[in-house]
C-alpha cells in the first residue's frame, strides 16, 4: 500500500505568501514590458481572433476521406474500433450493392467525449480513410449527443474547416456540394 | 500400432494415421489448407510439406499423404521445411487480392495466420495479379469470391463426397484456375453452410453472417443444436449477449464436422420479437405467475390436472416436471406427445437431418420409462382435464386441438399453444442455460450458457423449482449439476453418468437390455 506523502514544509518566505505573490507579479509585468518593447515577438495570442498555428503532427478532430470517385474510402474493416483504447468508435457495416468495395459503413460514429486523441485509429487504418489532421481543437457542444461526430460531419471536416466553411471551400474549389469531385462520376448507389 | 518419430518425439499411433494427425498427437502443428480430417486426401496445397528421413537421406514430402508405418521419422521444423513453407505461401499469395479489410474470413483466415507464422516475405510480384470473378451469388447461404481462393478443393471434395451433389469445380488451368459453379446452376443442398466453414480462406463466406461482426469480437460457447433429434455439436458465437452465428463443432460420433443449414438457424430466434419475455396470467403481465398457477392446480385437483413433458425441453426440465408431479400432485396424469411444433419442416435425409425435430425425444422416452404410466397423444385427447401444464412443446399443433379447459404453458417463443394458454411462463432458450439433452443415438450431451436469459426468463428447471415451492414441495432442481446427479442416481440407465464427465462429446446411455450374465457352469454331479 502506498503511504501518503508527507506534506512539504513551507519555508518562511513561502508561508508568508507575500514573496510568492510578488514573484508572480514580476513574471506578469515582465511579459507586459517585453510585449511593449519587442512587439515583433508578441507573447500572448488574442484568441479566438488569432490562433496559434498547430504543428503538422497535431492530432485534432477526426475526418473521413473520400476516394477520387467520391465514395467513402472507409470499408468498415473494424480495425479502428478494435484498436481504439477508449472504445469510442461505433461502426455498423453494410453491403454496398453497386460498389466494388462491397462493404461500407452505414454508420460511423466517434464519441468525442470518450476519445483520448491517441491517433491509433489513423495508424490502424489500412485504407487511409481516417485522419486527425484537421487541427481542430475546439470540440464542444451543448449536448452529449452532439459530441458524437457522425459520418456526414466527419466527411465535411475538410482541410481543417468547420462544416459550413467546408461547403464554402467546396464551392470555391468547384467541387459538388456533397464532396464528390464530379457529380456525374459518383457511381449509382455509391456509399456515402 | 506403429511407432513414428516426429521431431525426435516418439509416439505410437494407429496404422494408417496420416502425419498431420500424428503430429497433432505429438504436440506439433503442421500447417495445411487442403487436408481435412473428414474429406479425402487431395495433397494439392503443398503447405504440409515435411522432411521424411529415408535411406537416401531427408526427402521432402507432404505430411497429409504420409501414412504412419513402423520407423517413419519426420521433421516439421527444419530449416529446409521452413524455407519450403515460405515459398508455398508466396505462391499461394501471388494472385491473392488482399481483400482482408472487407473479407469476413479475416481473423480466422489460414492465409493470414500462416503468413504471420511461416511467410513474412517481401513481395517480389511485379506483374499484375490475375483477376477472377468476385462476389458471386452461388447459393442461398453462400457468397463465392474466386479471387481469394487458394484452389485447395476442399469444397469440391465436400460436394463430391459428403452431399454427393458435385456442384463446385475447379476450372481452367495454371494461374487462371478458378473455383466456380456450372453455368446456370446454384447450390441446392441443405449443407451449404459447411462450405464456408471448411474454406480455409475467404473464398466461400456465409451470407447470414456477411459483414455482421468481425470474428475476433465473438466468444464461442460449446452447445448442441436443438433443431432436430440428431443434436449436432455446435459452437455458439456471441458478443455481448447477442448470438451471431452457430458453427458445427467436431464430434466424430455425432456430426463429424458438419451441420445442416436449418440447424444454423436454431439459435437465430434468441432475441426475436416472438420471445415470451414476461409471465402472463389471462393475458395480463404479472410479476409472479407461480402462486396463481399453484392455486389453479390445487383448485383443479390432482385428478383433473395433466402435465405434458417437453421433448423440446432439457432433461433437467423434464426431470423437474416429474419431481413436481411426484411430490405435489401424485394423482395427476403425465403425458408426452410426439410430433413437431408449428412451423417445423420435418425433412429427413441420410446425413444429419432427422424428421423428429425435437432435441430431447430420447430423453423424454428415458424419463417416461423410468416414471411409468405416461400417456400418449390419444390418452391426452381422451382425458377429461380442467388444467394442463405444458412444458415447451406446442401441443395444440401436435394434437390438432385443445384437449383441456385451460392450459399453463412454460415456453420460450409464442406459438399456438402459448396463444391459447391462460398462464404463460417464460423459460430460457437453449443458449441461455446449462442443461443436457439426449439425442437419437441416446447420447447425453451438454449445452452451456452463452448469454443471459432474455426478459424475465429462467431455465425451465428453475421455473419448475419455483412452481414446486409454490405448491408446497420444491423438487430441488435449481442447479443443473445437482439435478443431473439426482437423475443419474435415480434413473438406472443413467447410473454412472457424471455431469462434468460428459465433456465435449457427450456420453451414451447404458443399453436398455442389460447383457445377461453367462450362466454359471453347473457343477457336474459326481
Amino acid at each position: 500500500m502506498a503511504l501518503p506523502k508527507p506534506q512539504k514544509v513551507l519555508t518562511l518566505s513561502e508561508s508568508s505568501y507575500l514573496v510568492e505573490v510578488l514573484k508572480g507579479m514580476v513574471l506578469t509585468m515582465g511579459h507586459l514590458i517585453k510585449n511593449i518593447f519587442d512587439q515583433d515577438r508578441f507573447r500572448t495570442i488574442e484568441y479566438p481572433d488569432v490562433r496559434k498555428p498547430m504543428t503538422a503532427r497535431y492530432r485534432g478532430a477526426h475526418r473521413l476521406l473520400l476516394r477520387p470517385d467520391g465514395g467513402l474510402k472507409c470499408v468498415a474493416c473494424m480495425c479502428c474500433p478494435t484498436v481504439c483504447p477508449a472504445k469510442c468508435i461505433n461502426i455498423v457495416a453494410g453491403e454496398a450493392e453497386n460498389d466494388p468495395a462491397e462493404k461500407f459503413p452505414i454508420t460511423f460514429d466517434i464519441d468525442m467525449l470518450r476519445c483520448i486523441y491517441c491517433g491509433f485509429c489513423v495508424e490502424a487504418c489500412p485504407k487511409d480513410a481516417i485522419r486527425m489532421d484537421t487541427k481542430i481543437y475546439e470540440i464542444n457542444a451543448y449536448t452529449r449527443s452532439d459530441m458524437v461526430h457522425s459520418k456526414a460531419y466527419m466527411v465535411n471536416l475538410m482541410d481543417g474547416l468547420k462544416p459550413e466553411a467546408g461547403a464554402a471551400y467546396r464551392a470555391e474549389q468547384g467541387l459538388a456540394p456533397d464532396g464528390y469531385t464530379n457529380a456525374d462520376s459518383a457511381p449509382e448507389g455509391s456509399p456515402r | 500400432m506403429p511407432k513414428v518419430k516426429i521431431n525426435d518425439v516418439e509416439i505410437e499411433v494407429p496404422a494408417g494415421t496420416n502425419m498431420i494427425e500424428a503430429a497433432k498427437l505429438a504436440g506439433f502443428d503442421i500447417p495445411h489448407y487442403c487436408y481435412h480430417p473428414h474429406l479425402s486426401i487431395a495433397g494439392n496445397c503443398r503447405m504440409c510439406m515435411c522432411e521424411a528421413e529415408t535411406p537416401r537421406g531427408p526427402v521432402l514430402d507432404i505430411a497429409c499423404n504420409m501414412q504412419a508405418r513402423e520407423g517413419l521419422a519426420i521433421r516439421t521444423e527444419s530449416d529446409k521445411v521452413k524455407a519450403v513453407r515460405k515459398s508455398v505461401m508466396e505462391f499461394l499469395l501471388v494472385n491473392h487480392p488482399l481483400d482482408c479489410p472487407i473479407c469476413d474470413q479475416s481473423g480466422e483466415c489460414r492465409l493470414q495466420d500462416y503468413y504471420m507464422d511461416h511467410g513474412q516475405y517481401d513481395s517480389r510480384g511485379i506483374e499484375a495479379k490475375v483477376g477472377k470473378h468476385k462476389r458471386q451469388d452461388i447459393g442461398d447461404l453462400i457468397v463465392l469470391d474466386a479471387e481469394r481462393c487458394v484452389q485447395c478443393s476442399r469444397c469440391v471434395r465436400f460436394g463430391d463426397e459428403v452431399t454427393g451433389t458435385g456442384d463446385l469445380r475447379l476450372m481452367n488451368r495454371g494461374d487462371h484456375t478458378e473455383i466456380g459453379m456450372f453455368p446456370g446452376t446454384r447450390l441446392e443442398h441443405d449443407y451449404q453452410g459447411n462450405l464456408a466453414d471448411i474454406c480455409p480462406v475467404g473464398a466461400l463466406t456465409n451470407k447470414d453472417f456477411r459483414f455482421e461482426r468481425r470474428v475476433w469480437y465473438l466468444r464461442e460457447t460449446d452447445s448442441v443444436c436443438t433443431g432436430c433429434s440428431t443434436s449436432c455439436n455446435t459452437k455458439v458465437c456471441h458478443q455481448e449477449g447477442e448470438v451471431f452465428r452457430t458453427l458445427p463443432r467436431r464430434n466424430d460420433d455425432v456430426n463429424r464436422s458438419w451441420m445442416c443449414d436449418p440447424g444454423r438457424q436454431c439459435n437465430s430466434g434468441v432475441g426475436s420479437l416472438d420471445r415470451i419475455l414476461r409471465p402472463t396470467v389471462d393475458g395480463v403481465a404479472v410479476p409472479d405467475a407461480f402462486e396463481t398457477l399453484a392455486a389453479r392446480i390445487k383448485a383443479a385437483g390432482a385428478g383433473r390436472t395433466g402435465f405434458v413433458m417437453g421433448s423440446g425441453a432439457s432433461l433437467e426440465a423434464n426431470w423437474a416436471l416429474l419431481q413436481v408431479v411426484k411430490a405435489n400432485c401424485p394423482g395427476a396424469k403425465v403425458f408426452s406427445v410426439a410430433g413437431n411444433n408449428a412451423g417445423a419442416i420435418a425433412k429427413s435425409d441420410g446425413l444429419l437431418m432427422d424428421a423428429d425435430k425435437n432435441p430431447n425425444s430420447a430423453g423424454v422416452a428415458l424419463l417416461a420409462a423410468w416414471f411409468g404410466g405416461i400417456g400418449g397423444a390419444e390418452d391426452l385427447r381422451a382425458a377429461d382435464l380442467s388444467l394442463l401444464v405444458v412444458l415447451e412443446d406446442d401441443i395444440i399443433t401436435r394434437l390438432g386441438g385443445n384437449p383441456a379447459e385451460a392450459i399453463a404453458y412454460f415456453g420460450t417463443h409464442n406459438n399456438p399453444t402459448a396463444e391459447l394458454a391462460s398462464i404463460v411462463i417464460p423459460v430460457a432458450h437453449v443458449v441461455e442455460m446449462d442443461a443436457t439433452y439426449v439425442n437419437r443415438q441416446e447420447r447425453v450431451q451438454r449445452v452451456r450458457r452463452a448469454t443471459n436469459p432474455q426478459g424475465e426468463a429462467v431455465p425451465a428447471y428453475q421455473a419448475l423449482e419455483k412452481l414446486g415451492a409454490a405448491l408446497g414441495r420444491a423438487p430441488g432442481t435449481s442447479m443443473p449439476t445437482a439435478t443431473f446427479s439426482a437423475m443419474a442416481r435415480a434413473v438406472p440407465r443413467m447410473n454412472g453418468l457424471d455431469y462434468k464427465a460428459l465433456g465435449a462429446s457427450g456420453r451414451l446411455l447404458a443399453p436398455t437390455v442389460q447383457p445377461v450374465a453367462p450362466a454359471a457352469p453347473v457343477a457336474e454331479a459326481k
